[in-house]
């Protein structure tokens, strides 16, 4: 088999949504931005050698809809030349298709991918806008394959006893830990800067124009504290632990990678970053799907080879406080290397950009504590988890 | 004169000011509610570095207020949407934006001198015959008006809301010297109209007629029991319901009021009031003054009359003071003969006949009570008010009796009062002892469906003014009721036009309820123009009569259950499907079987305080009267071609599954039990029924045919099924509803779907009606809908089991 390098990574900085930065930021464009900006890191770069462009997206319809990836190749690259795959897996879609793209190269059938995923929660809600259970399901008592997802981290903090308390301290960690980072600019050189034009009624109802850009992360929140998470009531449940405060936040963002084949590193003359050593995904009861990495995790080490006690960094999305520290606890991580830089709590979770997302964090850190093996995992809605492990080089 | 109020602005943002301000709103009415700056910034105004002159700080006092105002429960606002139509702003800012408002309401702090400095201020920016009126409860016109203008003095008088002023019905109107005439009469018939009022004309006398009365009637009872022969919880047993008062009764009351509130009002009077010849009643007895020093204020400070106390089985008790020690214990159960008597007696008259003449406690305490009322009200004619029944009225409208003390004199007769009060040695006044004197025993009188009222002046009766509009069903002569049954009558109400009055228990829907329905049709289609569905109990019809159902579903008799639900659904077929136009006319409880009788009615005249629902959940049913026909095909009215149908579907489904109840008819239009564009609201209960007539005569003047049922009802099948049953699912699984809900949920989404049908469908109503027939029956053999049945028979509240 060939090998398959990534050799940009980059990611908006993450938006609220739908009251955020980007919720005037059209999902299309936002990633098409995030694209340019690439492109415009690789020096004199031919856009017409891309092979394809894989998009992972949870709920593509709307302003995300009519295979999105399509469009954004010509939003972005402005040319005919490259097509466009739009891919969801949920959660880990921005993962997935990093996956596909490093499967595709390293099989030979491609040689240059743009992969990634982009979410905007601001235009489309998370159950899309036409949610249809089949009834000849649910009436058998399935209703669970459409439950929210909150209900199933209330589940999960059931079945494996994760206390309040205990969730809103790791919320409040997540918040602690990335505004340590977003002061110490350590997503800085990640970032496409994305700008955003507004036109709008002033309070006089006078059409206005205004342009802003943006390079943090919206959603860590300084003024945190375990007594204001421990007020919040409980959003899923009447009798629950779960509250907005130790959910991930919904959020707007893009990111993607580069994935070439040796011999286009070769003819473009660039460094690589990763390369994916072994991507696992796998099934368990929809109704605890926060637990998904627990069977996903195990089957990426086989894969590769190696031990748990190999990986040296672990983004390990965070859905939900309750099913976090569940998968910690049943796969014994070492916390010291799991979302060092906070994560999707106080960071934010675009659906199906959030895969790509944490690769390319992942990617920045371990470069810069020069370790070799990092793993990005996730739980994924309907029963599913996703692990990645990657080879920084 | 010819008055319109557009744009009005109130000057004082307290409980009161902004009460009012949400009330004007309520109207349709734009508002300019000002107050006051701040002097100093907050601790968190100066944290965020603001300014004491920014726009937010200025107007942090008015924020707060009205904030808090539209917090409170129950809400002063008709809808949340009303609450744009109030804007804010501050006394320096934005006072000169009273020039182009309709009507100035100062409801600032009741001090002489700030008002003067108001109306200074008010006088500066004021466009000359702009109304302004004082929303004072205390202070004399006379005093308000010095140094005023001629035209501010012409177009000033005192309107005094009660608090709270959406719920409080008494609007006293009191006009200084040099009022306009022309003003007077448009505050009073501005109050009844448009405010929803009971306009009062009172005099420039210290607090007028409703707080000097009330506060007589509550002072008079402190004494009476201040040695200690009655217990609270006895008093109030006595001075609640039984004589037509509010449940809160007389302690209870002054808990939630405040006693230093009340106090300040009775120390009010007892100052300026020096000719009293009761004064003496106005002063605090002792265990009162002790109260105010233990600060035992009531709810503001946690201790009253009652205190609520946690024992040790860790549930919430309610204690009651002992007067005499001013300790609190357990409350004692209260059981009297009379009181016994008095329940078995339908007419009220009768029923005040036996309260006071019994051998007991209780009939010893009502003598004393209204001889010592009759007493005191007889010399306040002339004093406050000209003609006794505004003395009635104000009772009625602002302290929620069902009669004034006249009208319980009444009762009595004249005579009987007299004596009553001689018992214990009050001398009747002069007038009275005229009227015994002329054998005339009654102050009041029917003729000719209006009610007159005696007037000592002309020691004649005089009809009652303001009645012209109206129709008053229980003032009906037997001849115009042109049929009954039991608990209904229907009553033709003039030009061809005929009322249906419900007169059972809460006016719930029973076998004789539908009788009546169906047989009102059948006169109705014969010979008359058009049905009204109109009452005048408090509530509309609070629901179907489950005691009945009840029965029936633990008989098992289900054949019959199911021919009762089918004569329930065809009569209400029937009500929609007739020739005539039928106009419903809900108010206060219109629930259940209640709020299915109005969703077939042709059109509805709705009161303002309407609280419509269909809360059949609560009992364990489905609405089975074509209450979920009927939101099936609302439903459907509203799909638009490409909508997201189950969307719109989900919010009906939401509804009935959660038992909303609007909590005004506004309300009910957002619930769609009311119909935009199609019924209306009126303001003023009194004169619904005359208004609802006068739509049933227009509709048929119109050219009435008779409709034609709906064929083409679009439901969802399993295309909404599956999302409602997985809502479902996830509020049991979120522990916001119990196992029995979800059950009787996926019974209301199978009728609003039509089944599970594979795709969408169009769909006749008699087909919607027979799944929802079989879905309430199949729930009348559930255990856990019998209990909650029986539990709602017993203790009026619904069980979650």
């Amino acid at each position: 088999m060939k090998e398959a390098y990534v050799i940009k990574a980059y990611r908006t900085a993450v938006g609220k949504a739908p009251r955020g930065f980007f919720k005037f930021k059209r999902p299309d464009e936002l990633a098409a931005e995030t694209i340019e900006y690439l492109i415009s890191q690789i020096h004199d770069f031919d856009k017409t050698l891309i092979d394809d462009l894989i998009v992972g997206n949870a709920m593509p319809e709307a302003e995300q809809g009519f295979n999105v990836a399509r469009l954004i190749s010509l939003m972005g690259l402005k040319v005919d030349d490259v097509p466009g795959v739009t891919v969801n897996r949920f959660c880990a879609s921005g993962l997935e298709t990093i996956a596909i793209a490093a499967a595709k190269i390293k099989s030979g059938m491609s040689d240059c991918i743009i992969a990634g995923g982009v979410e905007s929660m601001s235009y489309i809600p998370m159950t899309g806008f036409k949610p249809v259970p089949n009834y000849n399901t649910v009436s058998k008592g399935k209703e669970d394959y459409y439950w929210g997802m909150g209900l199933t981290a209330e589940e999960v903090a059931n079945q494996f006893k994760v206390g309040r308390e205990e969730q809103d301290i790791f919320a409040y960690e997540s918040h602690k830990k990335a505004i340590k980072a977003l002061e110490n600019n350590k997503f800085d050189s990640q970032i496409a800067p994305i700008t955003v034009n507004e036109v709008y009624l002033d309070e006089n109802l006078n059409k206005n124009e205004r342009q802003n850009t943006f390079k943090k992360d919206q959603g860590p929140r300084e003024d945190t504290s375990l007594e204001a998470l421990g007020k919040l009531r409980p959003v899923f449940s009447a009798t629950g632990s779960v509250t907005a405060g130790n959910s991930s936040q919904m959020s707007d963002g893009a990111a993607f990678v580069m994935i070439v084949s040796e011999e286009m590193l070769k003819k473009l003359n660039v460094d690589p970053i990763a390369k994916l050593v072994s991507y696992s995904v796998a099934g368990l009861p929809p109704k605890i799907m926060g637990m998904g990495p627990v069977k996903a995790v195990p089957k990426s080490l086989k894969q590769a080879g190696l031990k748990m006690n190999d990986i040296q960094l672990i983004e390990l999305n965070e859905a939900f406080a309750s099913q976090s520290i569940a998968v910690i606890n049943e796969l014994k991580l070492d916390k010291d290397i799991v979302n060092v830089n906070g994560g999707a709590i106080a960071l934010g979770h675009p659906l199906g950009c959030s895969g790509a997302k944490l690769s390319v964090q992942l990617f920045n850190e371990m470069k810069q504590r020069k370790l070799k093996y990092g793993m990005v995992t996730m739980c994924v809605g309907t029963g599913q988890g996703a692990a990645g492990i990657f080879e920084i080089l | 004169m010819n008055k319109k109020i557009s744009k009005i602005a109130v000057l004082g943002s307290g409980i009161m000011g902004s009460g009012i301000a949400c009330h004007f709103a309520n109207i349709g009415v734009e508002v300019l509610l000002l107050d006051i700056c701040p002097k100093e910034l907050s601790d968190s105004e100066k944290n965020r570095n603001l300014s004491i002159d920014s726009k937010e700080v200025k107007n942090r006092i008015v924020n707060d207020m009205f904030n808090k105002c539209i917090k409170s429960k129950p809400s002063p606002i008709y809808n949340k949407k009303f609450i744009e139509r109030v804007t804010l702003g501050n006394f320096e800012d934005d006072i000169e934006k009273i020039s182009d408002v309709d009507w100035i309401i100062e409801v600032v702090v009741e001090k002489l001198e700030i008002k003067k400095t108001v109306f200074d201020l008010v006088e500066k920016y004021r466009t000359n015959g702009t109304l302004v009126t004082s929303n004072t409860s205390g202070i004399p016109i006379k005093l308000m008006n010095e140094g005023r203008s001629e035209d501010f003095k012409k177009n000033f008088a005192i309107t005094h809301f009660f608090n709270p002023p959406r719920y409080l019905n008494l609007f006293e109107v009191i006009p200084g010297p040099d009022c306009d005439k022309n003003v007077l009469d448009f505050l009073m018939e501005y109050g009844e109209k448009f405010l929803g009022k009971t306009s009062v004309l009172a005099k420039d006398t210290p607090a007028f007629i409703g707080n000097r009365i009330g506060t007589f009637g509550i002072q008079s009872l402190f004494h009476q029991v201040k040695n200690g022969e009655y217990t609270v919880e006895e008093v109030d047993k006595l001075t609640g319901t039984a004589i037509g008062r509010p449940k809160s009764a007389t302690f209870r009351t002054a808990d939630v009021v405040g006693l230093d509130t009340l106090c300040h009002v009775a120390n009010g009077i007892y100052e300026n009031c020096p000719d009293d010849e009761s004064r003496n009643v106005f002063k605090l007895p002792d265990f009162l003054k002790k109260m105010l020093d233990e600060k035992m204020l009531g709810s503001k400070t946690k201790k009253g009359f009652y205190k609520k106390v946690v024992g040790k089985d860790g549930k919430s008790k309610i204690l009651s003071l002992n007067l005499k020690t001013l300790e609190y214990n357990e409350q004692k159960k209260v059981n009297f003969e009379t009181l016994n008597a008095a329940r078995k007696v339908k007419s009220r008259a009768e029923k005040f006949k036996v309260l006071v003449s019994g051998d007991d406690k209780a009939s010893h305490f009502y003598r004393e009570v209204f001889a010592k009322m009759f007493a005191y009200v007889q010399h306040r004619v002339p004093e406050i008010s000209d003609d006794l029944h505004s003395i009635d009225s104000a009772l009625r409208a602002g302290f929620g009796w069902k009669e004034g003390p006249f009208e319980i004199w009444n009762y009595l007769g004249v005579k009987e009062g007299v004596d009553l009060m001689k018992r214990f040695d009050f001398e009747p006044a002069e007038w009275i002892t005229e009227m015994v004197s002329n054998n005339i025993n009654n102050f009041y009188k029917t003729n000719n469906g209006l009610t007159e009222c005696y007037d000592k002046n002309t020691k004649s009766y005089l009809k009652i003014p303001g009645q012209d509009g109206f129709i008053i069903l229980k003032n009906s002569t037997d001849e115009k009721v042109i049929w009954s049954n039991k608990e209904a009558r229907l009553i033709d109400i003039g030009d061809d036009i005929l009322n249906l009055e419900f007169g059972s228990k809460m006016n719930s829907i029973n076998q004789n309820i539908i009788q009546a329905l169906d047989k009102s049709i059948d006169l109705a289609e014969s010979s008359y123009k058009g049905l009204v569905l109109g009452n005048e109990s408090p509530h509309f019809s609070a629901g179907a009569d489950i005691s009945v159902i009840f029965l029936a579903a633990v008989e098992q008799e289900y054949d019959e259950l199911n021919y009762f639900m089918k004569m329930f659904q065809n009569t209400m077929m029937k009500l929609r499907y007739s020739s005539i136009p039928v106009i419903g006319a809900p108010h206060g409880y219109t629930l259940g079987g209640g709020c299915e009788v109005c969703l077939h009615c042709d059109k509805l005249i709705a009161y303002s305080e309407t609280y419509i629902g269909l809360v059949e959940v609560g009992v364990g049913l489905v609405p089975g009267g074509g209450g979920l026909k009927e939101m099936a095909l609302r439903a459907s009215e509203t799909f638009r071609p490409n909508d997201v149908e189950v969307n719109l579907l989900q919010e009906y489904f939401i509804n009935i599954g959660m038992a909303k109840t609007a909590t005004s008819a506004y309300e009910g239009f957002d619930l769609d039990y009311l119909v935009k564009g199609r019924d209306n609201v009126v303001m003023n209960k009194k004169n619904q029924i005359s208004i609802a007539k006068n739509v049933a005569i227009n509709m048929y003047d119109m050219g009435y045919t008779k409709p034609i049922p709906k064929r083409n009802i679009k439901v969802l099948g399993k295309q909404g099924l599956g999302m409602l049953y997985v809502g479902a699912d996830s509020m049991l699984a979120g522990g916001y509803i119990s196992e029995h809900d979800k059950k009787i949920a996926n019974k209301i989404a199978n009728v609003l779907c039509g089944g599970e049908l594979s795709q969408a469908t169009l769909v006749s109503e008699q087909y919607l009606l027979d799944l929802e027939r079989e879905a309430f029956l199949s729930l009348c053999g559930e255990k856990k809908t019998l209990e909650r049945i029986q539990y709602m028979l017993k203790n009026g509240k619904p069980l979650r089991n």
